[in-house]
């Protein structure tokens, strides 16, 4: 960012405009945030009685030593794992097949955009109803039809194996339109002419999916990636209403365990750790993911 | 331009702060009230008695703010730091002691007249005494047994059980395996397993101390190693465990699983009778819990009603409990929720609780201590909430013992982190 | 040859995306229809094509929903808290854009490094904290509490300021040339020659506020200021279990956002579109 040039200090005029989102963001922002960090060492509770105490460490080599908040984590990574290729690679293909300026693609692209506009929360309750065990449940007798008979009945938000995945299926359809708009406007902006130059090269469909669309899309791909990979991290909203972190702990995430700690248990302390924790996981994700890119990147 | 972005700003925060609820500020001499969300014919007697007493009570009028359940004390917790409590509360009973610890809450004693204090239930003032005083009184009681369909009974040959002579353990099992055996779908039980929360812990508990365990041992200071994880807890949740495992327990999904005839059993409270009546009429029984050792146990306590250190004004929020625990009052409510009356003169008109009444055996229970609290210290909260968790694992198949032996070791943890609760009350003297 | 590839290619273009739209719609579809039936048949006819056929339509459910809950304060309460947040997030976020894209100040660098750190960071690593300050205050079940903390927006900036800065600096030229003073110039250059950014930064928000659950859940108390989402997931544990009210629930809070959505869907895929270009 260089300065611009022949204008004069605006320092005031700015403390007017830019004013209220700077502040905003301080108040709002950076001191909850480094509240937290201080907190993080200390004892404090919600309405304890009991006077404040620095403990330095403990809250965290408590919350590190909890087989809950590790397998929430866990849950958290491999939500992550599966959902961001999973997810971009759906998008991707439905923006590819919607791309090909068939007849009736506004229709296909509202009915693939339209689950964006459900509060996660909605789609919560509605999905426990497909979600339904026994024979009569939407998701079971679907799985029934497709197996031809073959498949059992199963209690899907209740089952330690099936509950994640349960989850992970209705993140997918909410979210996955959201990604295809974005990717839709990529392979928009690719220009004709690099394909009908690769073609004329002799390239195929997949070499030229490989050596042209899909390094022009590096920047969309990029930020949906990364978009939907902090969204694995905040995940809350479904576990909250569906399985309250259960069976078994088997959907527990870091920010549900965060909300109960500190709504549910009052230990702010404990919560500001996790708090803390949740930053690092996601400013590493973050890098990690950038790095990569930019890898990948140097190698073509 | 720029003034007019100040002012739709400053228009904005004057709009938002005037919607503030929570503030009692605009109305004086009013009577702040929080109450329960419950089910649906509960929540409006409430709101009628509030009607009909701001009808006698102009001076002091109380303006009642319902709560969803699922997270009520944690809504009293965050409103308690910033001195928002409203006047008077209501809670779910066992948190009491926590709310004391906390010196949220003032004294009941001499608020409510004598003849009042003499007439409730036994378990009423169980429940709402601590440290010497009375802190708290429910307007009415909880009542937990075994629902059975009488005719699913007969047919497997099953003794009818009485609370003097329950089901033993092994006959118990005994009958259970036979109602498996002649139920089309193999579900012959319904735990309401789809309650989940506090129902767990209210529920379960009173299995566990039938076969002599316990959440927390309970002397001067309470402990979880050793109750919680001892052999007799594991046992009973390890029987659970197995009913769940062989799919003889009916998740309940629906709330159904009795009323459609799914389940020839099914443990609930005072409040399923309505709904079961309805559909059983003349063949629902209401049995005791069956006895794993030590006697039939069963739980008690239920939603409780105190006074906040907030209040200005004890005289005034007392009239209004005085006023719900007048006979037709306390009928009122417990005709709509179905729960046991707490006082007896309320018990003595009740057709379902007197003497020869359908759910007399709820009445008997808590007279009689076959019901036992939940554990009375500030540590219930985390208590039960671990073992809520725990529960839930179990259900899902973990280890029992495994299980038990971490929520054991995070309630001590926090009792401990607490340094035992220290008794550091001041609002006794502030009277 | 290519051709005939091609037309095989159409066809199963077609065939693919049909049954995608099928699958996606499948849960709408069962919204609908179990709507317009009584509870108990909804659960009951979930698994069979019947749960997309209402059968004998009713409006028992609607009816329900506005006696049992209050439906319509809820609505309020989410439209105005989602709308504050974005008609005073654009006119803030953009300006604080205009001053980092076009002024120079001093602390700009510090306080663009600060916009970029915390751009990635969503509400909720915060969320503990500001509730803890919220619950202090006792500012909690007000609209303020779930407005004023998220009119400033991190990657809000970002994306005026991405956009701001690729508009030709000959636009505002002639206006200060005239006179005119910094915010007239950015009220009528910048703004008018800045739909889409508007557009997209306003749905973008939109969406995140209208959905939010999170946060309300935490600091509302009674019905008072409970938004939609909230308000649904509340209406779920509220007994007795009625999925037909539910789902009527779910049908009229999705109504409007749907209508709104099918009218101004170009904006809104041009909008979430936009944000990903620059990323």
């Amino acid at each position: 960012m260089s300065p611009p040039a022949r204008l004069d200090d605006h320092t005031p005029v700015v403390l007017l405009i830019a004013g209220p989102a700077l502040i905003g963001l301080l108040v709002f922002v950076l001191v909850p945030f480094l509240f937290a960090l201080l907190t993080a060492f200390t004892n404090l509770r919600l309405g304890s009685p009991l006077p404040l105490e620095f403990v330095g460490l403990k809250q965290f080599t408590r919350i590190l030593s909890d087989p809950t908040f590790v397998r929430a984590m866990g849950n958290n990574f491999l939500f992550a794992l599966i959902i961001v290729p999973l997810q971009t690679a759906l998008a991707l293909g439905l923006a590819l097949l919607l791309n090909q300026g068939l007849r009736g693609t506004v229709i296909y692209r509202t009915l693939f955009f339209m689950p964006v506009v459900f509060p996660m929360s909605l789609v919560a309750v509605v999905w426990i109803l497909i979600y339904a065990p026994g024979p009569n449940g939407m998701m079971n007798s679907l799985l029934d039809l497709l197996s031809f008979g073959q498949w059992q009945p199963r209690d899907f938000l209740r089952d330690p194996a099936l509950a994640l995945p349960a989850i992970m299926l209705l993140s997918i359809w909410q979210g996955t339109g959201f990604q295809m708009v974005i990717l839709l406007a990529g392979l928009q902006a690719i220009p004709q002419e690099l394909h009908e130059a690769a073609a004329l090269d002799g390239a195929g469909h997949w070499q030229r999916f490989l050596h042209v669309t899909l390094p022009q899309l590096r920047n969309p791909l990029t930020f949906v990636m990364l978009i939907t990979t902090i969204l694995a991290f905040r995940l809350f909203d479904q576990v909250q209403i569906m399985t309250r972190g259960g069976p078994d702990n088997a959907t527990t995430t870091v920010m549900y365990e965060m909300v109960e700690t500190v709504f549910t248990r009052q230990q702010v302390a404990r919560a500001s750790a996790m708090t803390v924790i949740f930053f690092l996981l996601v400013l590493g994700v973050t890098w990690l993911q950038r790095h990569l890119v930019r890898e990948t990147r140097e190698v073509e | 331009m720029y003034i007019l972005i100040a002012l739709t700003f400053a228009a904005l925060l004057f709009i938002s702060g005037c919607t503030d609820t929570d503030n009692p500020e605009g109305h004086i001499n009013a009577l702040a009230v929080w109450a329960h969300a419950g089910q649906e014919r509960e929540r409006n007697t409430l709101k009628s008695q509030v009607a009909r007493y701001n009808k006698n009570h102009p001076q002091h009028p109380v303006r009642l703010t319902l709560i969803p359940e699922g997270s009520y004390n944690a809504q009293v917790q965050a409103a308690a730091v910033a001195g928002n409590l409203p006047d008077l509360l209501e809670f779910d009973g066992p948190f009491l002691y926590a709310y004391i610890w906390q010196g949220r809450l003032q004294p009941l004693d001499n608020l409510l007249p004598e003849t009042l204090i003499d007439d409730l239930l036994p378990s009423i003032l169980q429940q709402g005494s601590y440290r010497d005083h009375l802190w708290s009184v429910g307007i009415f009681d909880s009542g937990l047994g075994l629902y059975a369909d009488r005719s699913r009974l007969v047919a497997v040959g099953a003794r009818i059980p009485t609370l003097e002579n329950p089901w033993r353990q092994d006959e118990f099992n005994n009958i259970l395996q036979r109602l498996v055996n002649t139920d089309p779908d193999g579900q012959a039980l319904d735990l309401k397993l789809n309650y989940g929360g506090e129902w767990y812990t209210y529920a379960l508990s009173p299995l566990i101390q039938s076969a002599g365990g316990d959440l927390v041992s309970r002397g001067e200071v309470y402990s979880a190693q050793g109750s919680l994880n001892g052999p007799e807890t594991a046992d009973v949740l390890h029987t659970i465990q197995r009913w769940i495992e062989a799919g003889w327990v009916d998740p309940n999904i629906d709330d159904a699983a009795f009323t459609s005839g799914r389940v020839a059993m099914a443990m609930g409270g005072h409040w399923n009778y309505a709904r079961y009546h309805e559909h059983l009429g003349e063949d629902l029984l209401l049995l005791p819990l069956p006895d794993f050792a030590y006697g039939s146990k069963t739980g008690q306590g239920s939603w409780s009603w105190s006074i906040t250190s907030n209040c200005d004004n004890p005289k005034a929020a007392a009239r209004f409990l005085a006023f719900l625990l007048q006979p037709e009052e306390v009928l009122a409510m417990t005709d709509a929720n179905g729960a046991v009356p707490a006082t007896r003169s309320a018990i003595g008109q009740s057709l379902r609780y007197r003497t020869g009444g359908a759910l007399q055996l709820f009445v008997d229970q808590l007279k009689a201590g076959y019901a036992i609290p939940r554990p009375r210290t500030p540590a219930y909260p985390v208590i039960t909430a671990e073992f809520q968790r725990a529960f839930e694992r179990i259900r899902s198949g973990s280890d029992v013992q495994a299980v038990l032996d971490e929520a054991a070791r995070s309630i001590d943890l926090e009792i401990e982190d607490n340094k035992g609760y220290p008794w550091l009350f001041t609002a006794v003297e502030r009277q | 040859m290519r051709l005939q590839r091609s037309r095989v290619g159409i066809i199963l273009s077609y065939a693919l995306l049909t049954t995608l739209a099928l699958l996606f719609f499948i849960p709408v579809m069962m919204m609908l229809a179990g709507s317009l039936k009584p509870d108990e048949r909804v659960l009951m006819e979930a698994g069979s094509l019947a749960g997309f056929i209402p059968g004998e339509v009713s409006l028992q459910n609607y009816t329900d929903v506005f006696n049992r809950t209050e439906f319509l304060g809820f609505l309020f309460n989410s439209l105005f808290i989602t709308g504050t947040i974005v008609i005073f997030g654009l006119l803030v976020n953009a300006l604080a854009a205009y001053a980092f894209a076009r002024l120079r100040w001093r602390g700009r660098d510090l306080f663009f490094n600060l916009v970029l750190a915390v751009m990635i960071l969503p509400l909720e690593a915060i969320a503990v904290p500001l509730f803890y300050g919220v619950s202090l205050l006792g500012l909690r079940d007000t609209y303020l509490a779930q407005i004023l903390p998220f009119i400033a927006n991190a990657f809000s900036i970002y994306l005026f300021y991405a956009f701001f800065i690729g508009l030709p600096r000959e636009l505002e030229e002639a206006a200060r040339l005239d006179g005119a003073s910094t915010l007239r110039t950015f009220f009528s250059i910048i703004v008018p020659n800045s739909k889409p950014v508007f557009a997209s930064v306003a749905i973008l928000n939109f969406l995140m506020w209208w959905g939010a659950y999170l946060w309300p859940l935490m600091v509302t108390i009674g019905p008072e200021v409970r938004p939609l989402p909230v308000a649904i997931a509340a209406f779920y544990t509220l007994p007795p279990l009625q999925w037909g009210d539910i789902l009527a629930f779910s049908v009229m809070m999705v109504a409007p956002v749907l209508l709104l959505f099918i009218l101004f869907q170009r904006w809104f895929v041009r909008g979430v579109a936009a944000t990903g270009i620059k990323g």
